[in-house]
Order: structure tokens, then sequence, then C-alpha cells
């Protein structure tokens, strides 16, 4: 495998629990990356707190481990003090919609390139589960034992909204999609987010009827709804189920962009 | 190419019996030293990759790797005159 050559093998296996599709993201990620032709001195993965976060300790180029929810302020100051650097954010729901929110809607908004991956478990999994800015309604997490009440964020509006030259969500069950998703994010210029929902077995399915690591997978396939599937079905004004979510390309545009490479 | 499973690396999450189109990696069910099951291989020389890598010159399918999050799955030269079971396909 020609991606390969993108980990530190000296540190896996990595930490993640059994099942977790942590690892899965960053396989796609960096088979996306491998084909960029990009040099490993010339890139650098930035992280904020998370198990997702995690995700850059086990990648050979320099990186940024940072604090929690700033890794796209710190990705901000590596593209504007090296605008010639690939930057590559890995990410958590909380870290990215909770707790870094607003580095969140201004980097979209200043449309920095860089390339965003949230990895969505729709809980806080380091820290025993609690209940994150995307946990869906009902569902249970240590913070919300009842079932959450609140509606989630969908973090491809709100990108979009912000204005984010490219937005696109996939889940670790499509990891042909994923990869390719990623790529086009990498060649955008501009501000790239890709959501990926993914299972958690440990913090999430546990506690939310998702006993086996594939039933949870087999929940995110099912619960996909193809973007130009929706569309149409918006079209014909047939009901979209609540419990689907889009998947694919969501929005590619050419709004202005800083730190786009000399 | 033949597929090797890394011993160090599965935990045995067995993601990979259910994604690859011809069912090669099923539930093991032996534990090993470090207490898991790593899914054995049936008939593994079915395999896209194994079968067509070196003649295409690339990485084909590939969805069992992509998908296993331990990055425990790989492929091997194999050395001259293996043994190979042979296996008759109706
Ligand atoms: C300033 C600060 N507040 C709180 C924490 C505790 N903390 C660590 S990880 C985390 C949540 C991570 O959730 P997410 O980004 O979804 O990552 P996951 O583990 O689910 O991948 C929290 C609240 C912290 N490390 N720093
Ligand atoms: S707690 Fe959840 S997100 Fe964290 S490593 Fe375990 S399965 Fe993955
Ligand atoms: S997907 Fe990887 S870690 Fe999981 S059982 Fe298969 S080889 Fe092991
Ligand atoms: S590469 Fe494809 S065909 Fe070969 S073992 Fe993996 S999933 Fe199966
Ligand atoms: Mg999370």
């Amino acid at each position: 495998m020609s991606y390969d050559e993108w980990f530190r093998e000296d540190r896996l296996p990595h930490i993640y629990c059994a099942g977790c599709g942590n690892g899965t993201i960053i396989n796609c990620t960096l088979a996306a990356v491998d084909q960029m032709g990009w040099k490993k001195e010339d890139t650098v993965f930035v992280s904020g707190i998370g198990c997702s976060s995690r995700a850059p300790g086990y990648i050979l180029t320099d990186s940024l481990h940072t604090t929690h929810g700033r890794a796209l302020a710190f990705a901000t100051g590596v593209k504007m003090a090296k605008p010639a650097f690939n930057v590559v954010v890995f990410t958590g729901d909380g870290d990215m919609a909770a707790i870094g929110g607003n580095h969140f809607i201004h980097a979209c908004r200043r449309n920095i390139d860089m390339t965003v991956v949230c990895m969505n478990n729709q809980i806080y999994g380091m820290t025993g589960g609690q209940g994150s800015p995307t946990t869906p309604r009902g569902c249970l997490s240590s913070t919300t034992p009842f079932g959450c009440a609140e509606p989630p964020f969908d973090l491809c509006e709100l990108a979009t909204a912000a204005g984010a030259n490219y937005v696109a969500r996939w889940t670790s069950y499509h990891v042909k999609e994923l990869e390719k998703a990623v790529k086009v994010g990498l060649e955008t210029p501009g501000f790239s987010f890709i959501e990926v929902l993914v299972q958690c077995p440990t913090a999430f399915g546990r506690r939310n009827k998702f006993r086996q690591v594939m039933d949870h997978v087999e929940f995110l396939k099912s619960h996909s709804l193809l973007k130009a599937k929706r569309d149409r079905m918006l079209d014909n004004h047939e009901h979209v189920p609540e419990d689907m979510f889009v998947v694919g390309e969501l929005t590619k545009r050419n709004r202005p962009a800083i730190g786009v490479k000399p | 190419m033949k597929l090797s499973i890394d011993e160090n690396r599965c935990k045995g999450c067995n993601l990979c019996t259910k994604v690859c189109p011809y069912k090669i990696f099923r539930e093991g069910k032996k534990l090993n030293r470090k207490g898991v099951a790593i899914p054995e291989l049936d008939r593994p020389e079915r395999c896209t990759n194994c079968r067509l890598r070196n003649l295409y010159g690339r990485q084909l399918c590939g969805v069992c790797q992509l998908t296993c999050p331990d990055q425990a799955i790989h492929w091997v030269e194999e050395e001259p005159y293996e043994p190979h079971k042979v296996a008759i396909e109706y």
C-alpha cells in the first residue's frame, strides 16, 4: 500500500478501541494525501483534543496536537506563516462544533486554504460519552440519560452558510467515496470541510442499541441518502425521512480564499 | 500477491468480514496470544488485488484495507513456487 509510508509504523497499533472507525478515516485521508504528490516536509497535520484528534500522532509528517477546540486557530497560524505548506486538520464533533465552534465558523468565513476532516461520532468519546452538539435527538449519552432533547447541529450546512468552498459528508462505511471527497477537498483552494459520520462502539454504540460494531456501520449505511436522490425527492415533493442524513458533495464553489499557495 | 493480516495490529473487530465482496475474511475462532480472534482467510487467492495487481500495476479494490481501522491488512509478494491449494470453482 502506498499510503503506508505516511504512517509512523513505530506508533502502531494505535490506541483506538476495537472497531472504532477513526482508523478507517485516517486510512482514507492518507490515501487521498498520497495521491497529491505532496512532500512530507511541506505537509502539516493539525488537531485539537479528543480521540479523533490523536490522528496526527500516527502520521509521519510534522504535526500539531493542540488544545481542545483550537485546531483551526493553530492551523490558521501555520497557513499564515507558511502559505506554501499543505495543511490538513483532524478534528471531532466536540472539538470543532462545541468548544471550537467560533473558530470553525470564522475559518469558513475567511475561507482559509486548508482541508478539515471531522470525525463525527456524535459524542465526546475520549471523556466517557458526554453529549455533543451533534448528538441526535433521543440518543443516550452520560449527560443526556433520558435521551437528548436538543436538536443537533448540521455541520455541513453550518460550513456552507459560513462560507467554506468545499463541503462534503460521508460515513466510515463509504471508504472509496470518502477517499475521493478528501482528494477533491485537498485540491480545492480555500476551506474544505469533510464531515465523516463514524461509529464509536465504546461511548456511543454501547448506549444506543448498537451492541455490535457492524450494527452501527449498517445503520450509517442504510440511513445515508445520496444528495442527488434527496434532491430528486424534494423536486417530487416526496417526504424525506427525518432519520436519514444526506451524503455526497454538498457545496463546491469559488469564493475568494486566503492562504492559497503562491 | 497474497493477503496477510498483521497479528500485532488486528483487534478482531471483524469489519473486514463484512466489506469484502468475496467474503474472504471469516470471523476467527481461536484467540491469539493477545486475546484477539484474528479473522481467517477463505480461499484468499480469489481476491481481485491478489490476482491482478501485478498485471495491472496498481492497487485494485482494496476496500478491506481502507476499512480496517487498525492498518492490519496488507499484501505481500509470494515466494517463487509457493504451493497453492487447487480450488475448482464451477
Ligand atoms: C479546555 C478543555 N476542556 C475540556 C477538555 C476535556 N475534553 C477532552 S476531549 C473532550 C471531548 C472530545 O470530543 P470530540 O472532539 O467529539 O472527540 P472524540 O473523542 O469524540 O473523537 C473534552 C471535553 C479539555 N481537554 N480541554
Ligand atoms: S471512545 Fe469511541 S472514539 Fe474513542 S477510541 Fe473508543 S471507540 Fe473510538
Ligand atoms: S478489520 Fe482489521 S482489525 Fe478488524 S478484524 Fe479485520 S483485520 Fe482485524
Ligand atoms: S481487496 Fe477487495 S477482494 Fe481483495 S480481500 Fe480486500 S475487499 Fe476482498
Ligand atoms: Mg466526538
